[in-house]
Protein backbone atom coordinates (compact mmCIF):
# COMPACT_ATOMS: atom_id res chain seq x y z
CA UNK A 1 0.00 0.00 0.00
CA UNK A 2 2.71 2.38 1.00
CA UNK A 3 4.60 1.61 -2.17
CA UNK A 4 1.64 1.95 -4.48
CA UNK A 5 0.77 5.26 -2.87
CA UNK A 6 4.26 6.51 -3.49
CA UNK A 7 4.13 5.39 -7.08
CA UNK A 8 0.87 7.21 -7.52
CA UNK A 9 2.33 10.45 -6.29
CA UNK A 10 5.40 10.04 -8.46
CA UNK A 11 3.23 9.40 -11.48
CA UNK A 12 1.19 12.48 -10.71
CA UNK A 13 4.39 14.48 -10.52
CA UNK A 14 5.55 13.26 -13.89
CA UNK A 15 2.29 14.26 -15.52
CA UNK A 16 2.41 17.70 -13.99
CA UNK A 17 6.01 18.35 -15.02
CA UNK A 18 5.20 17.29 -18.54
CA UNK A 19 2.20 19.52 -18.72
CA UNK A 20 4.16 22.47 -17.41
CA UNK A 21 6.74 21.96 -20.13
CA UNK A 22 3.85 22.18 -22.55
CA UNK A 23 2.87 25.49 -20.99
CA UNK A 24 6.22 26.92 -21.99
CA UNK A 25 5.59 26.18 -25.62
CA UNK A 26 2.27 28.02 -25.47
CA UNK A 27 3.57 31.17 -23.92
CA UNK A 28 6.54 32.54 -25.77
CA UNK A 29 5.85 35.87 -24.09
CA UNK A 30 8.02 38.96 -24.18
CA UNK A 31 11.30 38.74 -22.29
CA UNK A 32 10.26 41.17 -19.55
CA UNK A 33 7.15 39.14 -18.65
CA UNK A 34 9.00 37.16 -16.04
CA UNK A 35 6.13 36.56 -13.63
CA UNK A 36 3.15 34.34 -14.15
CA UNK A 37 -0.25 34.50 -12.51
CA UNK A 38 -0.94 31.21 -10.81
CA UNK A 39 -4.24 30.15 -9.26
CA UNK A 40 -4.91 26.99 -7.31
CA UNK A 41 -8.20 25.15 -7.57
CA UNK A 42 -9.26 22.53 -5.04
CA UNK A 43 -11.38 19.81 -6.58
CA UNK A 44 -10.78 16.83 -4.30
CA UNK A 45 -13.94 16.21 -2.25
CA UNK A 46 -13.85 16.04 1.54
CA UNK A 47 -10.13 16.74 1.78
CA UNK A 48 -9.07 20.14 3.12
CA UNK A 49 -5.32 20.65 2.73
CA UNK A 50 -2.38 22.92 3.45
CA UNK A 51 -0.49 23.92 0.32
CA UNK A 52 3.28 24.26 0.38
CA UNK A 53 5.22 26.03 -2.36
CA UNK A 54 9.00 25.45 -2.21
CA UNK A 55 8.63 24.12 1.31
CA UNK A 56 6.79 27.22 2.55
CA UNK A 57 3.20 26.97 3.70
CA UNK A 58 1.28 29.18 1.25
CA UNK A 59 -2.32 28.16 1.89
CA UNK A 60 -3.72 26.94 5.16
CA UNK A 61 -6.77 24.73 5.46
CA UNK A 62 -7.59 25.15 1.78
CA UNK A 63 -11.08 23.74 1.31
CA UNK A 64 -12.56 21.67 -1.50
CA UNK A 65 -14.38 23.92 -3.94
CA UNK A 66 -12.19 26.94 -3.16
CA UNK A 67 -10.01 28.87 -5.58
CA UNK A 68 -6.85 30.60 -4.37
CA UNK A 69 -4.93 33.28 -6.15
CA UNK A 70 -3.84 34.54 -8.44
CA UNK A 71 -0.32 34.47 -7.05
CA UNK A 72 2.40 36.26 -8.94
CA UNK A 73 5.17 33.71 -9.33
CA UNK A 74 8.54 34.43 -10.88
CA UNK A 75 9.45 32.24 -13.80
CA UNK A 76 11.22 29.15 -12.46
CA UNK A 77 10.89 25.69 -10.96
CA UNK A 78 8.59 25.07 -8.02
CA UNK A 79 7.97 22.24 -5.60
CA UNK A 80 4.32 22.00 -4.71
CA UNK A 81 3.06 19.82 -1.87
CA UNK A 82 -0.36 19.23 -0.33
CA UNK A 83 -0.68 18.00 3.24
CA UNK A 84 -3.59 17.32 5.53
CA UNK A 85 -4.12 20.52 7.57
CA UNK A 86 -1.44 20.86 10.22
CA UNK A 87 0.59 17.89 9.10
CA UNK A 88 4.30 18.30 8.25
CA UNK A 89 5.36 18.56 4.63
CA UNK A 90 7.11 15.22 5.03
CA UNK A 91 3.78 13.47 5.05
CA UNK A 92 2.39 15.20 1.95
CA UNK A 93 -0.59 13.50 0.36
CA UNK A 94 0.30 14.87 -3.04
CA UNK A 95 3.42 16.54 -4.35
CA UNK A 96 5.01 17.78 -7.54
CA UNK A 97 8.72 18.61 -7.64
CA UNK A 98 10.42 21.00 -10.05
CA UNK A 99 7.29 22.08 -11.82
CA UNK A 100 8.52 24.63 -14.36
CA UNK A 101 6.44 27.82 -14.33
CA UNK A 102 7.15 29.82 -17.49
CA UNK A 103 7.13 33.62 -17.58
CA UNK A 104 4.13 35.67 -18.60
CA UNK A 105 1.52 32.94 -18.39
CA UNK A 106 -1.77 32.62 -16.58
CA UNK A 107 -2.00 29.17 -15.06
CA UNK A 108 -4.47 27.29 -12.91
CA UNK A 109 -3.22 24.35 -10.92
CA UNK A 110 -6.02 21.95 -10.14
CA UNK A 111 -5.82 19.39 -7.36
CA UNK A 112 -8.46 16.88 -8.36
CA UNK A 113 -9.37 13.26 -8.95
CA UNK A 114 -8.36 11.45 -12.10
CA UNK A 115 -10.89 9.39 -14.05
CA UNK A 116 -10.21 6.43 -11.77
CA UNK A 117 -10.69 8.45 -8.60
CA UNK A 118 -7.06 8.95 -7.55
CA UNK A 119 -5.89 12.41 -6.46
CA UNK A 120 -3.60 14.25 -8.82
CA UNK A 121 -2.39 17.72 -9.79
CA UNK A 122 -2.99 19.10 -13.27
CA UNK A 123 -1.80 22.51 -14.46
CA UNK A 124 -3.90 24.28 -17.08
CA UNK A 125 -2.91 27.27 -19.18
CA UNK A 126 -5.70 29.84 -19.11
CA UNK A 127 -6.54 31.48 -22.40
CA UNK A 128 -6.47 35.14 -21.43
CA UNK A 129 -6.48 36.55 -24.94
CA UNK A 130 -9.03 39.33 -25.50
CA UNK A 131 -12.57 38.38 -26.43
CA UNK A 132 -14.52 40.39 -29.00
CA UNK A 133 -16.90 43.07 -27.76
CA UNK A 134 -20.15 41.47 -26.62
CA UNK A 135 -18.57 38.05 -26.08
CA UNK A 136 -17.58 35.92 -23.12
CA UNK A 137 -15.28 32.92 -22.94
CA UNK A 138 -16.49 29.64 -21.48
CA UNK A 139 -13.89 27.05 -20.52
CA UNK A 140 -14.98 23.70 -19.13
CA UNK A 141 -12.45 21.35 -17.50
CA UNK A 142 -13.11 17.72 -16.76
CA UNK A 143 -11.38 17.11 -13.44
CA UNK A 144 -13.79 14.58 -11.97
CA UNK A 145 -13.70 10.84 -11.44
CA UNK A 146 -16.19 10.27 -14.22
CA UNK A 147 -16.26 9.03 -17.80
CA UNK A 148 -16.39 11.20 -20.90
CA UNK A 149 -19.09 13.87 -20.82
CA UNK A 150 -20.91 16.32 -23.06
CA UNK A 151 -21.60 19.86 -21.91
CA UNK A 152 -24.97 21.21 -22.98
CA UNK A 153 -26.23 24.78 -23.11
CA UNK A 154 -30.00 25.13 -23.32
CA UNK A 155 -30.21 21.40 -24.00
CA UNK A 156 -27.86 21.47 -26.99
CA UNK A 157 -24.43 19.84 -26.69
CA UNK A 158 -21.74 22.51 -27.10
CA UNK A 159 -18.70 20.50 -26.02
CA UNK A 160 -18.72 16.78 -26.78
CA UNK A 161 -16.74 13.84 -25.49
CA UNK A 162 -14.72 15.76 -22.90
CA UNK A 163 -12.46 13.50 -20.82
CA UNK A 164 -10.38 13.88 -17.64
CA UNK A 165 -8.05 15.91 -17.45
CA UNK A 166 -8.89 17.96 -20.53
CA UNK A 167 -10.65 21.21 -21.30
CA UNK A 168 -12.99 22.53 -23.96
CA UNK A 169 -13.58 26.20 -24.63
CA UNK A 170 -15.33 28.69 -26.82
CA UNK A 171 -16.18 32.38 -27.08
CA UNK A 172 -19.93 32.86 -26.89
CA UNK A 173 -22.42 35.72 -26.69
CA UNK A 174 -22.35 37.20 -23.20
CA UNK A 175 -25.39 36.43 -21.08
CA UNK A 176 -26.95 33.69 -19.02
CA UNK A 177 -27.28 30.13 -20.30
CA UNK A 178 -28.74 27.08 -18.64
CA UNK A 179 -26.03 24.47 -18.77
CA UNK A 180 -25.72 20.87 -17.70
CA UNK A 181 -23.25 18.01 -18.02
CA UNK A 182 -24.39 14.64 -19.38
CA UNK A 183 -22.61 11.35 -19.91
CA UNK A 184 -21.17 11.57 -23.44
CA UNK A 185 -23.72 10.76 -26.10
CA UNK A 186 -26.59 10.33 -23.63
CA UNK A 187 -29.26 12.37 -21.90
CA UNK A 188 -28.15 11.14 -18.48
CA UNK A 189 -27.52 14.29 -16.51
CA UNK A 190 -24.41 14.10 -14.32
CA UNK A 191 -24.23 17.73 -13.16
CA UNK A 192 -26.76 20.52 -13.24
CA UNK A 193 -28.61 22.08 -14.87
CA UNK A 194 -27.19 25.36 -13.56
CA UNK A 195 -27.51 28.97 -14.71
CA UNK A 196 -24.20 30.12 -16.10
CA UNK A 197 -23.86 33.88 -16.04
CA UNK A 198 -21.23 34.58 -18.67
CA UNK A 199 -20.24 38.19 -18.18
CA UNK A 200 -18.96 40.06 -21.20
CA UNK A 201 -15.21 40.40 -21.41
CA UNK A 202 -14.50 37.63 -18.91
CA UNK A 203 -13.45 34.01 -19.01
CA UNK A 204 -15.55 31.73 -16.84
CA UNK A 205 -13.74 28.50 -16.10
CA UNK A 206 -15.93 25.69 -14.80
CA UNK A 207 -14.27 22.63 -13.31
CA UNK A 208 -16.31 19.46 -13.05
CA UNK A 209 -15.06 17.89 -9.81
CA UNK A 210 -15.76 15.02 -7.45
CA UNK A 211 -16.63 11.45 -8.16
CA UNK A 212 -19.53 9.88 -10.03
CA UNK A 213 -19.23 6.74 -7.94
CA UNK A 214 -19.02 8.65 -4.67
CA UNK A 215 -21.97 10.82 -5.77
CA UNK A 216 -19.89 13.91 -5.09
CA UNK A 217 -19.98 15.42 -8.57
CA UNK A 218 -20.14 19.20 -8.60
CA UNK A 219 -18.49 22.26 -10.03
CA UNK A 220 -15.91 24.83 -9.04
CA UNK A 221 -15.81 28.09 -10.97
CA UNK A 222 -13.01 30.55 -11.56
CA UNK A 223 -13.48 33.90 -13.32
CA UNK A 224 -10.83 35.91 -15.11
CA UNK A 225 -11.83 39.51 -15.83
CA UNK A 226 -10.39 42.22 -18.03
CA UNK A 227 -10.47 40.37 -21.34
CA UNK A 228 -12.92 42.80 -22.97
CA UNK A 229 -12.36 44.64 -26.24
CA UNK A 230 -13.82 47.97 -27.32
CA UNK A 231 -16.43 47.99 -30.08
CA UNK A 232 -15.11 48.41 -33.61
CA UNK A 233 -16.51 51.93 -33.82
CA UNK A 234 -19.29 54.29 -32.84
CA UNK A 235 -21.32 55.18 -35.95
CA UNK A 236 -23.70 57.90 -34.85
CA UNK A 237 -24.80 60.02 -37.77
CA UNK A 238 -25.55 59.85 -41.48
CA UNK A 239 -27.41 63.12 -42.05
CA UNK A 240 -24.51 65.45 -42.71
CA UNK A 241 -26.18 68.50 -41.13
CA UNK A 242 -23.37 68.79 -38.61
CA UNK A 243 -20.57 68.36 -41.12
CA UNK A 244 -17.73 70.76 -40.48
CA UNK A 245 -15.72 70.19 -43.65
CA UNK A 246 -15.86 72.41 -46.73
CA UNK A 247 -17.68 71.25 -49.87
CA UNK A 248 -16.54 71.14 -53.47
CA UNK A 249 -18.03 74.59 -54.13
CA UNK A 250 -15.56 76.04 -51.66
CA UNK A 251 -12.64 74.92 -53.78
CA UNK A 252 -14.34 76.26 -56.96
CA UNK A 253 -14.94 79.61 -55.25
CA UNK A 254 -11.37 79.83 -53.96
CA UNK A 255 -9.98 78.87 -57.37
CA UNK A 256 -12.14 81.45 -59.12
CA UNK A 257 -11.10 84.10 -56.62
CA UNK A 258 -7.42 83.43 -57.20
CA UNK A 259 -7.87 83.43 -60.99
CA UNK A 260 -9.82 86.70 -60.95
CA UNK A 261 -7.17 88.38 -58.79
CA UNK A 262 -4.32 87.16 -60.94
CA UNK A 263 -6.09 87.88 -64.22
CA UNK A 264 -7.05 91.39 -63.15
CA UNK A 265 -3.55 92.08 -61.84
CA UNK A 266 -1.88 90.92 -65.02
CA UNK A 267 -4.26 92.97 -67.11
CA UNK A 268 -3.59 96.09 -65.08
CA UNK A 269 0.14 95.55 -65.29
CA UNK A 270 0.13 95.02 -69.05
CA UNK A 271 -2.10 98.07 -69.51
CA UNK A 272 0.40 100.24 -67.64
CA UNK A 273 3.36 98.86 -69.58
CA UNK A 274 1.42 99.52 -72.78
CA UNK A 275 0.90 103.19 -71.87
CA UNK A 276 4.60 103.77 -71.47
CA UNK B 1 -8.82 105.29 -66.21
CA UNK B 2 -9.53 103.15 -69.24
CA UNK B 3 -12.40 100.74 -69.62
CA UNK B 4 -9.82 98.02 -69.73
CA UNK B 5 -8.42 99.03 -66.35
CA UNK B 6 -11.87 99.22 -64.84
CA UNK B 7 -12.58 95.67 -65.97
CA UNK B 8 -9.33 94.46 -64.46
CA UNK B 9 -10.05 96.18 -61.14
CA UNK B 10 -13.54 94.73 -61.07
CA UNK B 11 -12.13 91.27 -61.66
CA UNK B 12 -9.69 91.75 -58.79
CA UNK B 13 -12.44 93.01 -56.52
CA UNK B 14 -14.55 89.99 -57.36
CA UNK B 15 -11.53 87.77 -56.64
CA UNK B 16 -11.03 89.37 -53.24
CA UNK B 17 -14.70 88.94 -52.45
CA UNK B 18 -14.64 85.27 -53.44
CA UNK B 19 -11.58 84.60 -51.28
CA UNK B 20 -13.10 86.45 -48.34
CA UNK B 21 -16.23 84.32 -48.49
CA UNK B 22 -14.13 81.17 -48.83
CA UNK B 23 -12.05 82.14 -45.78
CA UNK B 24 -15.13 82.87 -43.69
CA UNK B 25 -16.68 79.52 -44.61
CA UNK B 26 -13.46 77.66 -43.87
CA UNK B 27 -13.20 79.31 -40.45
CA UNK B 28 -16.83 78.49 -39.68
CA UNK B 29 -16.17 74.92 -40.68
CA UNK B 30 -13.49 74.43 -38.10
CA UNK B 31 -14.13 71.25 -36.07
CA UNK B 32 -15.27 71.54 -32.47
CA UNK B 33 -11.69 70.95 -31.46
CA UNK B 34 -10.22 69.48 -28.37
CA UNK B 35 -10.05 70.69 -24.80
CA UNK B 36 -9.01 68.75 -21.72
CA UNK B 37 -7.38 65.83 -23.55
CA UNK B 38 -4.80 65.64 -20.77
CA UNK B 39 -7.49 65.34 -18.07
CA UNK B 40 -9.32 62.64 -20.01
CA UNK B 41 -6.11 60.69 -20.37
CA UNK B 42 -5.27 60.96 -16.68
CA UNK B 43 -8.68 59.60 -15.71
CA UNK B 44 -8.01 56.48 -17.72
CA UNK B 45 -4.67 55.72 -16.11
CA UNK B 46 -4.55 52.95 -13.55
CA UNK B 47 -2.16 53.19 -10.61
CA UNK B 48 0.22 50.26 -10.59
CA UNK B 49 -0.58 47.69 -7.94
CA UNK B 50 1.23 48.30 -4.71
CA UNK B 51 3.27 45.47 -3.31
CA UNK B 52 0.90 44.42 -0.58
CA UNK B 53 0.95 41.57 1.88
CA UNK B 54 1.98 38.28 0.34
CA UNK B 55 -1.21 36.63 1.53
CA UNK B 56 -3.12 34.71 -1.10
CA UNK B 57 -6.77 35.59 -1.67
CA UNK B 58 -9.05 32.58 -1.41
CA UNK B 59 -12.58 32.60 -2.80
CA UNK B 60 -15.32 30.02 -2.86
CA UNK B 61 -15.37 28.74 -6.41
CA UNK B 62 -19.04 29.43 -6.90
CA UNK B 63 -20.62 30.16 -10.25
CA UNK B 64 -20.65 33.90 -10.92
CA UNK B 65 -23.92 35.71 -10.24
CA UNK B 66 -25.42 38.70 -11.99
CA UNK B 67 -23.65 41.80 -10.70
CA UNK B 68 -25.73 44.76 -9.54
CA UNK B 69 -25.58 47.28 -12.35
CA UNK B 70 -27.52 50.54 -12.46
CA UNK B 71 -28.21 51.52 -16.07
CA UNK B 72 -28.75 55.19 -16.85
CA UNK B 73 -32.29 55.77 -18.11
CA UNK B 74 -32.35 59.53 -18.63
CA UNK B 75 -29.78 62.13 -19.55
CA UNK B 76 -30.20 65.90 -19.16
CA UNK B 77 -27.67 68.41 -20.53
CA UNK B 78 -29.12 71.92 -20.02
CA UNK B 79 -26.37 73.75 -21.95
CA UNK B 80 -27.33 72.06 -25.24
CA UNK B 81 -31.04 71.48 -24.51
CA UNK B 82 -30.79 67.71 -24.24
CA UNK B 83 -33.38 65.72 -22.31
CA UNK B 84 -33.24 62.20 -23.63
CA UNK B 85 -34.22 58.66 -22.83
CA UNK B 86 -31.29 56.28 -22.47
CA UNK B 87 -31.59 52.66 -23.61
CA UNK B 88 -29.26 49.77 -22.90
CA UNK B 89 -27.53 48.69 -26.11
CA UNK B 90 -24.78 46.32 -27.11
CA UNK B 91 -22.89 45.39 -30.22
CA UNK B 92 -24.13 45.12 -33.78
CA UNK B 93 -23.39 41.49 -34.62
CA UNK B 94 -22.72 42.25 -38.26
CA UNK B 95 -20.40 45.22 -37.92
CA UNK B 96 -18.98 44.68 -34.41
CA UNK B 97 -19.79 48.34 -33.77
CA UNK B 98 -21.62 50.12 -30.97
CA UNK B 99 -25.37 49.69 -31.53
CA UNK B 100 -26.54 53.31 -31.32
CA UNK B 101 -30.38 53.34 -30.94
CA UNK B 102 -32.18 53.71 -34.28
CA UNK B 103 -34.27 56.64 -32.99
CA UNK B 104 -32.12 59.77 -33.09
CA UNK B 105 -33.93 61.16 -30.06
CA UNK B 106 -32.63 58.35 -27.87
CA UNK B 107 -29.24 57.67 -26.44
CA UNK B 108 -27.60 54.26 -26.07
CA UNK B 109 -25.79 53.12 -22.95
CA UNK B 110 -23.14 50.41 -23.50
CA UNK B 111 -24.57 47.64 -21.34
CA UNK B 112 -21.37 45.58 -21.25
CA UNK B 113 -19.45 48.34 -19.51
CA UNK B 114 -20.09 49.77 -16.04
CA UNK B 115 -23.35 51.40 -14.97
CA UNK B 116 -23.84 54.51 -12.85
CA UNK B 117 -22.99 52.59 -9.67
CA UNK B 118 -19.42 52.10 -10.81
CA UNK B 119 -16.41 53.10 -8.76
CA UNK B 120 -14.04 52.54 -11.66
CA UNK B 121 -14.06 52.79 -15.41
CA UNK B 122 -16.00 54.52 -18.12
CA UNK B 123 -19.79 54.55 -18.41
CA UNK B 124 -20.31 55.03 -22.14
CA UNK B 125 -23.34 56.63 -23.79
CA UNK B 126 -23.58 57.41 -27.49
CA UNK B 127 -26.20 59.21 -29.55
CA UNK B 128 -26.76 60.36 -33.09
CA UNK B 129 -25.57 63.75 -34.18
CA UNK B 130 -28.19 63.49 -36.91
CA UNK B 131 -29.75 61.14 -39.42
CA UNK B 132 -30.62 61.49 -43.07
CA UNK B 133 -34.23 60.50 -42.46
CA UNK B 134 -34.93 61.79 -38.95
CA UNK B 135 -32.92 65.02 -38.94
CA UNK B 136 -31.09 66.34 -35.90
CA UNK B 137 -30.21 63.85 -33.20
CA UNK B 138 -30.02 64.16 -29.42
CA UNK B 139 -26.28 64.84 -29.58
CA UNK B 140 -26.43 67.36 -32.45
CA UNK B 141 -24.78 70.00 -30.30
CA UNK B 142 -22.52 67.77 -28.19
CA UNK B 143 -19.47 69.53 -29.63
CA UNK B 144 -20.57 72.78 -27.95
CA UNK B 145 -19.96 71.40 -24.47
CA UNK B 146 -17.05 72.88 -22.62
CA UNK B 147 -15.04 72.20 -19.51
CA UNK B 148 -17.14 73.00 -16.45
CA UNK B 149 -20.54 72.42 -18.07
CA UNK B 150 -22.76 70.13 -16.01
CA UNK B 151 -25.16 67.35 -16.87
CA UNK B 152 -27.22 64.82 -14.97
CA UNK B 153 -27.85 61.15 -15.49
CA UNK B 154 -30.73 59.38 -13.79
CA UNK B 155 -30.33 55.70 -13.05
CA UNK B 156 -32.86 52.88 -13.05
CA UNK B 157 -32.82 53.29 -9.26
CA UNK B 158 -34.45 56.71 -9.66
CA UNK B 159 -31.38 58.51 -8.36
CA UNK B 160 -30.04 61.48 -10.29
CA UNK B 161 -26.30 61.94 -10.46
CA UNK B 162 -24.47 65.12 -11.45
CA UNK B 163 -21.45 65.18 -13.73
CA UNK B 164 -19.04 67.92 -14.74
CA UNK B 165 -17.43 68.05 -18.18
CA UNK B 166 -13.63 67.88 -18.06
CA UNK B 167 -12.79 67.27 -21.71
CA UNK B 168 -14.08 67.48 -25.25
CA UNK B 169 -12.03 65.75 -27.90
CA UNK B 170 -12.34 65.18 -31.62
CA UNK B 171 -10.68 62.23 -33.33
CA UNK B 172 -10.70 60.71 -36.76
CA UNK B 173 -12.67 57.48 -36.44
CA UNK B 174 -9.63 55.60 -37.68
CA UNK B 175 -7.49 56.90 -34.83
CA UNK B 176 -9.80 57.21 -31.84
CA UNK B 177 -8.38 55.35 -28.80
CA UNK B 178 -11.63 53.46 -28.12
CA UNK B 179 -9.94 51.15 -25.61
CA UNK B 180 -9.48 54.13 -23.34
CA UNK B 181 -13.11 55.21 -23.61
CA UNK B 182 -14.44 51.69 -23.09
CA UNK B 183 -12.03 50.95 -20.22
CA UNK B 184 -13.38 49.32 -17.11
CA UNK B 185 -10.63 50.65 -14.92
CA UNK B 186 -9.29 54.05 -14.04
CA UNK B 187 -11.34 56.80 -12.36
CA UNK B 188 -15.15 56.61 -12.60
CA UNK B 189 -16.32 58.76 -15.51
CA UNK B 190 -19.10 59.27 -18.00
CA UNK B 191 -18.12 59.25 -21.66
CA UNK B 192 -20.46 60.73 -24.28
CA UNK B 193 -19.80 59.96 -27.93
CA UNK B 194 -21.25 61.15 -31.22
CA UNK B 195 -20.11 61.86 -34.77
CA UNK B 196 -18.56 65.03 -36.09
CA UNK B 197 -16.06 66.57 -38.43
CA UNK B 198 -16.38 66.69 -42.20
CA UNK B 199 -19.22 64.69 -43.73
CA UNK B 200 -18.60 62.36 -46.64
CA UNK B 201 -21.85 62.72 -48.60
CA UNK B 202 -21.12 59.68 -50.79
CA UNK B 203 -20.39 57.27 -47.95
CA UNK B 204 -22.99 59.04 -45.71
CA UNK B 205 -20.48 59.09 -42.91
CA UNK B 206 -18.79 61.59 -40.69
CA UNK B 207 -15.03 61.44 -40.56
CA UNK B 208 -14.66 62.02 -36.84
CA UNK B 209 -16.00 61.14 -33.44
CA UNK B 210 -16.59 63.78 -30.80
CA UNK B 211 -15.98 62.52 -27.27
CA UNK B 212 -16.99 64.37 -24.12
CA UNK B 213 -15.64 63.15 -20.80
CA UNK B 214 -17.39 64.05 -17.54
CA UNK B 215 -16.66 63.15 -13.93
CA UNK B 216 -19.01 62.93 -10.94
CA UNK B 217 -19.55 66.50 -9.77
Amino acid sequence: MQLSYFRRVAAGGAVAALAFAGVGAFTAGPAYAATSKVSVVHGIPDTPVDVYVNGKKTLENFKPGDVAGPLNLEEGDYDIALTKPGEPIGSAILKVDNAAVPGGANISIAAHLDAAGQPKITPFVNDVSKVDAGKARLIVRHTAAAPAVDVRAGGTPVFKGLTNPNEAKGDVDAGTVKADVVLAGTDTVAIGPKDLNLKEGTATIVYAIGSAEGKTLGVVAQTITGLHSAPGGVPSGDGGQAGTGVDTWWYVLTGAGVLLLLGGGVRLATARTGRK
Amino acid sequence: MTVRNRGALAAMAAGVAALTVATLVACGAQPAGTVGAEEANTLASVPSATAGAPSVPVTAGELPVDPEIIPPVRLVIPKIDVTATVNAVGINGRTNEFEVPPSVDEIGWYRYGPGLETRAGSVVVAGHVDSARQGRGAFFRLGELNQGDTLTATGSDGQTRRYRVVAREEYRKTRIPLDRYFARDGKPRLTLITCGGPFDAKARKYRDNIVVTAVPA
